[in-house]
């Protein structure tokens, strides 16, 4: 008897390690192994660690490298920027609509949403899952002449654009910029170089890719988030159960104030007067600018590429309203 | 009488002549509090720039060489409070002490890796938060002994075009080479921490850059492998016409080896880690293996030499406890698996034995 109890105690302790399940996961982190995101994916792996998953993780400098192993089947699961992952899941890929979150709590109150349980069907599209969104900072406009603070500044201007990402290519030739191919590789040399007038990054290029010296003395940084950019992990459907899935998008929610800490160091780095402050009055009319291109890139009119989806434009549009109840979009008639 | 009053006079002369010593200490220490504490501090700079310095380049012992830095180091730089602050000496004391939280943080990722092996989440998650605690104390030295050997060479790492500090001598050169290193160090240090020190990212570019002022040929491969490393951080950085940062890193690591100071290679590894390079980690570290028979260890920095070897170790052992683990055992040390390679001895047979 006490044998018996004995042996199904010792079988109780070895299962959770028995049942522990590798998954390859390919990781893009812009200086690789040693970088922030890659370091951050680690403590995500850990925790899923105990719920039985265990990630084999490989750094990836090049992301388009990286979703291209994934795709070969060379990784079960991929960590990228939304701007990679959109086709995997055009749902979520659409966090980084243009102009669609102004503010960090409302981007806060999404990821929030997307972790809630009932979320888990928008999750899953066409045999790929997500299985976690971590943000990586609001994209903003790097400009090498103050006097550029008006969308009409801009036209004329040449623009370093990544030559993959077509919602931002529509937005500069909106604007009537030039649009100048590059990749996350090389814009900033672009822009330190003359080459281009402005460019857009998150805060973090800004020491790291030495963009100050793109600003010079008459440069700024325009204080109006472009987009909202984050890392996803896109898993092929079946990789993991439905349970753990979950667990996972829990963890990777779980790790919203780590990721918000690093942005906000990245952001106070940047010194005050770098920052173009743009009026009030003005940045209502950006945000209507926004969205009106973001229902020409939902429904494809204009020629605009048709890359976003339109149940996220409407959560979005949902949380923008919660927090700014007084704005014109709200009771528009073209309501997002 | 003419006793008495030669012993007064002598006594006289003797009080005039430290009164005169002391005035005159009063006078050269510039008529501040403690004269004796602003000699001292004088005397003990030249001591550590002079002969310290060049002692301490040349021992085998890292981690008592990494207690010194963390014990002198106070007791140097509370000088500072009333002389010069002596950077030159300060940066490398700096650079050691932070060698000291560095191996604490490498014991702390092994825990890390050991628990993650054996599935013990929760041990893991603790040794994790303790190295990366480490990490943060081990960047904010870094950081320190980044700036202080800039600024023992008036050297402003940011400013464009460059304009190379004046280095005296191989000291001096060494000096700032190893400070420009420990500076890419720290960023790697922050990162690893999770961003808790806030090292200025822009360093890597700036090490780049202020390394192209060191002679390459003459510190073994150094200058070319800080290049290298950074151009496949930042590819912006790297010139036209440059060779493939990987071959770079290649050859200064065979640089290494010749010059008898294996620094590079451990940029090799660091670079092979980084980007996930295992044949070239394992290719590494086997050539720092196989070099311990050849090589002549550079004597005047022997030092950069054995610390070079404790961070080869130390990839070493991540990948072996992170595969099977348990840390590299000695007679491994060189490959990447508990294979043994003698498996085709020549045995003889025991019929007639049995």
């Amino acid at each position: 008897m006490i044998r018996k109890s004995l042996a199904a105690l010792t079988l109780a302790a070895i299962a959770p390690l028995a049942s522990a399940q590798t998954v390859k996961m390919c990781v893009f982190d812009v200086i690789g192994a040693n970088g922030d995101m890659f370091n951050m994916v680690k403590d995500y792996a850990l925790e899923m660690k105990s719920h039985g998953v265990d990630f084999d993780l490989k750094p990836y400098t090049d992301e388009g490298v990286a979703v291209g192993d994934f795709n070969a089947g060379q990784c079960d699961a991929v960590a990228a920027t939304d701007l990679r992952t959109r086709p995997f899941n055009r749902f979520t890929g659409t966090v980084s609509a243009v102009g669609a979150l102004p503010t960090y709590d409302d981007l806060e109150t999404l990821l929030a949403t997307l972790a809630q349980p009932k979320a888990a069907p928008l999750m899953k599209q066409d045999g790929y899952e997500v299985l976690g969104i971590v943000p990586a900072g609001a994209g903003y406009l790097f400009v090498n002449d103050r006097s550029m603070d008006t969308a009409g500044d801009l036209a004329g201007k040449r623009m370093a654009t990544l030559d993959y990402q077509k919602d931002a290519i529509h937005m500069v030739n909106f604007v009537k910029a030039t649009v100048v191919p590059s990749d996350i590789t090389n814009f900033a040399g672009k822009f330190n170089n003359g080459s281009v007038d402005t460019a857009y990054a998150p805060a973090f290029a800004y020491e790291a890719l030495e963009l100050y010296k793109g600003l010079g003395e008459k440069g700024g940084i325009v204080d109006y988030p472009l987009a909202q950019l984050t890392i996803q992990v896109i898993a092929r459907e079946g990789v993991l159960d439905d349970e753990t899935a979950q667990a996972a998008r829990q963890v990777a929610w779980g790790m919203y104030p780590q990721a918000m800490n690093l942005i906000n160091k990245q952001e106070e780095a940047i010194p005050e007067e770098k920052w173009i402050r743009i009026p009030e009055k003005d940045v209502q009319g950006y945000q209507e600018m926004f969205r009106q291109n973001r229902i020409e890139m939902r429904d494809g009119l204009n020629n605009a590429p048709d890359v976003y989806n339109p149940k996220m434009l409407g959560l979005l549009s949902k949380i923008r309203c919660a927090s700014n109840p007084s704005a014109s979009e709200c009771t528009s008639d073209n309501r997002e | 009488m003419m006793s008495i009053l030669a012993s007064h006079a002598g006594r006289l002369l003797a009080v005039r002549s430290k009164l005169t010593l002391l005035a005159t200490v009063v006078l050269f220490a510039g008529c501040s509090a403690n004269p004796i504490h602003k000699i001292t501090g004088t005397v003990l700079t030249g001591y550590a720039e002079g002969e310290a310095t060049p002692y301490v380049m040349q021992m085998s012992d890292p981690e008592m060489a990494c207690a010194l830095g963390e014990g002198l180091d106070p007791l140097l730089y509370s000088f500072s409070r009333i002389n010069d602050a002596p950077d030159t000496s300060g940066s490398l004391l700096m650079l050691l002490a932070a060698n000291c939280t560095e191996y604490e943080a490498w014991e702390a990722e092994l825990a890390y890796l050991r628990a993650d092996y054996a599935g013990n989440v929760p041990l893991a998650k603790d040794a994790r938060e303790r190295s990366k605690r480490l990490y943060a104390v081990t960047a904010e030295r870094r950081l320190v002994a980044f700036r202080r050997a800039m600024a023992a060479y008036d050297f402003d790492p940011a400013k464009e075009p460059l304009d190379c500090p004046f280095l005296f001598n191989e000291q001096d050169e060494m000096t700032f080479l190893l400070g420009l290193l420990t500076g890419l160090q720290a960023v790697v240090n922050d990162a690893n921490s999770g961003a808790r020190a806030g090292i200025p990212r822009n360093i890597a570019p700036q090490a780049e850059r202020a390394a192209t002022c060191i002679d390459n040929e003459k510190t073994g491969g150094l200058p070319n492998a800080v290049r290298a490393l950074v151009w496949l951080l930042l590819p912006d950085t790297r010139p036209e016409l440059s060779p493939d940062p990987w071959t770079v890193l290649e050859n200064s690591s065979a640089l290494g080896v010749k010059a008898g100071m294996r620094a590079s290679m451990a940029l090799e590894a660091v670079a092979a880690e980084t980007f996930g390079r295992t044949d070239v980690l394992a290719d590494v570290i086997r050539r720092f293996a196989e070099a311990d028979d050849t090589i002549e260890v550079w004597d005047k920095y022997r030092l950069a030499d054995h610390v070079a070897e404790y961070i080869i170790r130390f990839s070493s052992d991540k990948y072996w406890t992170a595969e099977y683990g348990y840390r590299t055992p000695q007679a491994f040390f060189g490959k990447m698996s508990p294979e043994r390679s003698n498996e085709n001895v020549e045995t003889m047979s025991l019929d007639g034995l049995l």
